[in-house]
């Protein structure tokens, strides 16, 4: 009775713990962390883990790798958050990983043909793939137009210049600041400002002849 | 406001951040240019399109394997930090013995360094060679040698080798006089 009571305790209290953490900003999140609360860092993660994937998937385009780049992002975050400077945002200190390691990953691949045929070999698998409905509610020929629209979108960001989609990325999808976005990407304001108004123009024109 | 101005302030115009004079400027440039006026619904068009990309989620073990590796990195970290820590000690323990061992180095050699006794090899005496009296054509020693039927360098040569003792200048004397 007394061990069951004790669970109970201890239940409520990683409850509330977890309560806290979750009203908390990321700011104190970290100095929560790095004051000995180690369930902060899962708050972390809980926080970023979907929006930096979908930023890392963006940019690179390959899914399984941008799971392995999330991971080691929130690896280097928890090997070197006690080197993080707090006057700082944090989101902008995260982002800023993510956006180096894609950055080496599409390097990488530049270096290594292999990759690229085994990535190209990938999304032929992909083509090959029966259609899978994720919305049963549509009649199929919907469903086939939005898949299809969906990969038109995903290969026109593909072709950006690696540059210009990095910028386009993270304020279209991830809508951080211009400020923000110059912090990540190591440039000035001016350059992201042309850097977007460049990604914008392209973008709409190469996906302008399959929506129209 | 002309086409250049209008593409050079349609970032902030899209994303609204123009201050409202340039606003009412951009939007009296969209009514009265045709062209500006599609171009901007063509990227408005297509950047909804983005925008509306539905989000990947993390796979189901994405949280399992990372907290995996979050796991071994907190191992890491504490073999490092008990390495660490040992190898402070042995640092002290090596830096102990390193004084010890100079400090006998410094003994032995300072011990090493002070004079001793020569040991010098026996000396083999030998006699003092002879004082060496020249021969000279007139000696009485080459004219007995003469006498005696011997040539007369082979017998200065001779008389030479010879002890001294026989050649004696007195000894040769004597024999003249007989």
């Amino acid at each position: 009775m007394a061990e069951i009571v004790r669970k109970r305790a201890v239940a409520v209290e990683g409850a509330s713990v977890r309560e806290r953490l979750q009203a908390m900003d990321d700011s104190a999140v970290v100095t929560a962390f790095l004051g000995g609360e180690e369930r902060a860092f899962s708050e972390l993660v809980t926080r970023y883990q979907t929006r930096l994937l979908n930023f890392v998937y963006r940019t690179i385009g390959d899914r399984e790798k941008a799971e392995d780049l999330v991971q080691e992002v929130f690896i280097r975050v928890y090997r070197h958050l006690h080197r993080f400077d707090r006057s700082k945002k944090f989101s902008t200190w995260v982002y800023t990983i993510a956006s180096n390691l894609a950055k080496n990953e599409l390097r990488n691949r530049s270096r290594n043909p292999l990759v690229l045929f085994q990535t190209v070999q990938k999304n032929f698998q992909d083509e090959d793939r029966p259609l899978q409905f994720e919305d049963t509610t549509s009649r199929p020929d919907d469903m086939y137009r939005k898949r299809h629209l969906r990969e038109i979108v995903e290969e026109t960001v593909a072709k950006l210049p690696e540059h210009h989609r990095n910028v386009f990325i993270l304020r279209e999808l991830e809508g951080k600041s211009y400020e923000e976005i110059a912090e990540i990407t190591e440039c000035n304001l001016g350059t992201v400002k042309s850097r977007l108004n460049r990604a914008r123009n392209s973008f709409a024109e190469i996906i302008a002849p399959y929506v129209d | 406001m002309d086409c250049r101005e209008f593409s050079d302030k349609h970032v902030a115009f899209v994303d609204d951040t123009l201050a409202g004079i340039e606003l009412v400027r951009m939007q009296r440039h969209i009514a009265e240019c045709e062209c500006c006026a599609k171009q901007d619904a063509k990227i408005r068009r297509a950047l909804l399109l983005f925008r509306n990309l539905p989000s990947i989620e993390p796979s189901a073990d994405f949280s399992e394997r990372l907290h995996a590796r979050l796991r071994r990195e907190a191992q890491c970290e504490n073999l490092l930090a008990t390495t660490q820590r040992n190898l402070r000690r042995g640092a002290i323990a090596a830096t102990l013995a390193s004084a010890a061992m100079l400090g006998y180095i410094a003994t032995t050699l300072y011990h090493s360094q002070t004079p001793r006794d020569l040991v010098m090899p026996p000396v083999v005496a030998t006699l003092p060679e002879a004082d060496f009296i020249p021969i000279t054509t007139s000696s009485p020693a080459i004219v007995t040698s003469v006498s005696a039927g011997l040539s007369i360098w082979p017998a200065a040569l001779f008389a030479e080798q010879v002890p001294v003792r026989f050649a004696h200048s007195k000894l040769e004397l004597a024999n003249y006089t007989r």
